[in-house]
């Protein structure tokens, strides 16, 4: 069955006047499927912004806000975007949330598979990172991507794993990663902040992670200051309840008031 | 007299729904290889930058250089993605052939074998741009230098990758002696030399690419094996 | 033909006239010969134990596993032939992995028991099959709380408090008719597993075997895994001392 001819609505794409309306009803070109009725994600709707994190001296942090946005829309503002996988693994994700719901779907079953193999070992953060790289990679050859790029982080037999992947199956290890904005505006800040200081505690480490989600949240439009934080290190793997950014007092309304009243 | 238009949008962005970008299932990540072949040996080179497709530096620290066999290395530019997959394809299929065997293939099957991998994806091709280099069963050194989807040459010297319109002419006047009026020796140099130029070389590839720079990896085959050095280049 | 079954044993889908299916008991046959499981549910989890027969003395400790994991909070323990409970445990894996894709939440467990039950019962209809010639205890811990069922080649599917199977089924039915099953806590019951499955142990006709324990409870953070060695011993010394006493 085909759907060609049906036109997804996304906030800010709506025509409400013009004649587009009754051009809907034509197959438009834009979505053309690759092959047969199949639909492929040719763009994502449901989206979530940044995710950044960074190697301290004995694990790893990440960050990341809880909006999940509908174009231009702020559409879900308390959602988890990062989940752990067994005991050792986190993995955040920016982009489409629903491609990353199916990812957790099928890392879980790996997980628990491994956990019914119950052979004394298990899956460590890099194994888990390197699956999910193959599997992206899969997808994107499929001509059918999975729109996420995912911040894995990990703690293991006394090593901290930090890793990426992003939808053609780009990945790599490094002691900093950022993807969205955060490339943009957290990298430079992170590097410099690791070269002034190489072997930053947990607490700098954090610190250094809000820090960074601040400044998006003041220039990302697509951000908001709703965060969690998530630590893979010696004491196990951990992902905070959501913590309210301090930000700007913008309520300066009033304020403004008192003050011209004052003088 | 024009129509009186009832919508508050401009007309063009009307006609095209906005796209958040359509899907690219290519990325060029961008690095610099290049090897230089001599009578016994091999000296390959290549940057370790990773950038993002556009400005941004994703790494400074990915391998670009990959061990074959003994007597053989893979130097791959390009999509990262495309590589990996590459890479693990004849790591297992040259595996397969060391159990089937009981040796390891010989460094011009090998050059073969990758040409006919890549052009088995003619069609949705490996975005890599690879070099061969290695030591044949004489212990004479070769490099195989390709396109992405198979084309190959034999040759002694070649680059590929992003920065390889600046590193040719190098070695087309110094290896090869091309445009020099006088020409001392037979041209053989040694291994050292050959070492020491290929890291000019690729630094001057990272003073004018943006996408060369970082570290590089200078690797030497030669009968004895394969030898790793890491070598620094200007981080901007 | 021998007089055993008279020609109605040659097909599972063949009554005798007596209402029995031979092949089915046949399978439980395999059963009674298998080493001696014992199950106790509790308010808070569940006890899977088992007299594992060991064949040789060249076979590594550990090998042979009795009891597996389903999904994260369920595991089953297998008396009979191992080749066959291999089948049923793949099976069950497969559905439990099934009900959370589309249901999105762990499969209960007594869903999971009727389903197979009911690929068990399928095996009993048909000529071109055979019984499975294993029983198998399915354990877990689900919205519903602990939850203990018995799965036998017929494809019944029954709820217990406590239950045995194999060789000393009936002398472990008789033990456990003594436990407390509302008072005692999982700890406690793998004490009382590990004592029952010493107790009815025959020295004579079997002379080594090595004791697997499995639990899930509270106290494993609803987890089905096997008892971790501190407790397992403790368990086991137990079980020796209370056979020791029972000797003198």
């Amino acid at each position: 069955m085909s759907f060609e001819h049906i036109n997804f609505p996304v906030f800010g794409q709506v025509d409400y006047f013009g004649k587009q309306s009754q051009q809907q009803l034509q197959p438009q070109q834009q979505y053309t499927p690759s092959h047969g009725g199949k639909k492929n994600t040719l763009d994502p709707i449901v989206t979530g912004t940044s995710i950044i994190a960074i190697k301290y001296d004995k694990g790893v942090v990440m960050g990341s806000d809880m909006l999940l946005s509908y174009g231009s829309l702020a559409r879900f503002n308390s959602i988890q975007r990062m989940t752990k996988f067994g005991g050792n693994t986190i993995i955040g994700a920016s982009g489409e949330y629903s491609d990353f719901q199916s990812i957790t779907t099928t890392l879980n079953e790996l997980v628990t598979d491994d956990h019914c193999m119950d052979d004394g070992s298990r899956l460590s953060p890099e194994e888990i990172w390197n699956y999910l790289a193959r599997i992206l990679y899969n997808q994107r050859n499929k001509g059918n991507p999975l729109w996420n790029t995912c911040v894995v982080i990990g703690y293991q037999g006394g090593k901290s794993f930090l890793g990426k992947v992003d939808l053609v199956g780009t990945c790599f290890k490094e002691d900093i990663v950022t993807c969205g904005y955060g490339s943009h505006i957290a990298l430079p800040l992170l590097r410099k902040a690791r070269d002034d200081n190489p072997n930053m505690n947990l607490e700098q480490a954090k610190k250094l992670i809000e820090d960074c989600l601040r400044v998006l949240f003041y220039r990302d439009a697509r951000s908001s200051k709703k965060i969690q934080i998530a630590v893979a290190g010696e004491q196990g793997i951990d992902i905070s309840g959501p913590i309210e950014l301090e930000t700007y007092n913008w309520n300066s309304g009033e304020a403004a008031v008192k003050n011209f009243s004052q003088v | 007299m024009e129509t009186l238009k009832l919508s508050a949008l401009p007309e063009q962005s009307k006609q095209q729904p906005i796209n958040h970008g359509r899907f690219e299932a290519y990325v060029d990540n961008g690095g610099t290889v290049m090897a230089v072949a001599g009578k016994d040996y091999c000296v390959i080179a290549g940057d370790t930058r990773m950038s993002d497709g556009g400005y941004g530096i994703q790494t400074r620290h990915y391998t670009k250089v990959f061990q074959l066999t003994n007597k053989c290395v893979l130097a791959t530019s390009g999509m990262q993605a495309d590589t990996i997959a590459l890479q693990k394809r004849l790591k297992l299929m040259l595996e397969t052939y060391q159990k089937e065997h009981g040796k390891p293939m010989s460094t011009p099957a090998i050059a073969q074998f990758l040409s006919n991998t890549l052009y088995y994806k003619r069609f949705f091709p490996y975005y890599t741009f690879n070099l061969v280099a290695g030591v044949d069963e004489k212990g004479e050194g070769w490099i195989w230098t390709y396109d992405a989807v198979g084309s190959h040459e034999r040759v002694k010297y070649s680059s590929q990758g992003s920065g390889n319109q600046l590193v040719i002419p190098l070695l087309d006047n110094q290896v090869a002696k091309r445009n020099q009026q006088i020409i001392q020796g037979n041209g053989d140099v040694s291994c050292d030399q050959v070492v020491s130029f290929v890291k000019d070389a690729i630094t001057s590839a990272g003073e004018r690419d943006i996408y060369t720079g970082d570290f590089a990896d200078i690797v030497v085959v030669d009968k004895d094996g394969v030898r790793w050095e890491k070598f620094e280049l200007k981080l901007d | 033909m021998s007089s055993v079954g008279s020609g109605y044993d040659l097909y599972v889908s063949t009554y005798s006239p007596d209402g029995k299916l031979f092949q089915v008991e046949y399978a439980n046959k395999a059963v009674e010969n298998s080493g001696t499981l014992v199950a106790i549910k509790t308010k808070d989890g569940v006890v899977i134990g088992i007299e594992k027969l060991v064949p040789s003395k060249m076979l590594c400790h550990g090998s042979n596993r009795r009891i597996h994991h389903i999904d994260t909070h369920i595991g089953v323990g297998v008396s009979g032939f191992l080749a066959d409970a291999r089948q049923l445990i793949t099976r069950a894996r497969s559905e439990a992995k099934q009900y959370r894709q589309v249901y999105g939440q762990p499969i209960p467990i007594k869903v999971l028991s009727q389903r197979i039950a009911s690929y068990n019962h399928v095996h009993t209809l048909y000529g071109s099959v055979r019984p499975f010639g294993c029983s198998i205890a399915i354990s877990g811990i689900d919205q519903y709380g602990p939850q203990l069922y018995m799965i036998e080649p017929s494809g019944s599917c029954i709820g217990y408090f406590g239950s045995s199977l194999g060789k000393g089924k009936q002398a472990a039915k008789n033990e456990l008719e003594k436990v407390k099953f509302s008072e005692i806590t999982t700890r406690e019951a793998i004490k009382e597993v590990a004592r029952i499955i010493y107790s009815v142990h025959d020295e004579v006709k079997d002379k080594d075997f090595e004791l697997e324990l499995g639990w899930i409870s509270n106290e494993t953070n609803g987890v089905h895994q096997l008892v971790p060695k501190d407790i397992f011993d403790e368990a086991e010394a137990y079980a020796k001392q209370a056979l020791e006493e029972a000797n003198m």
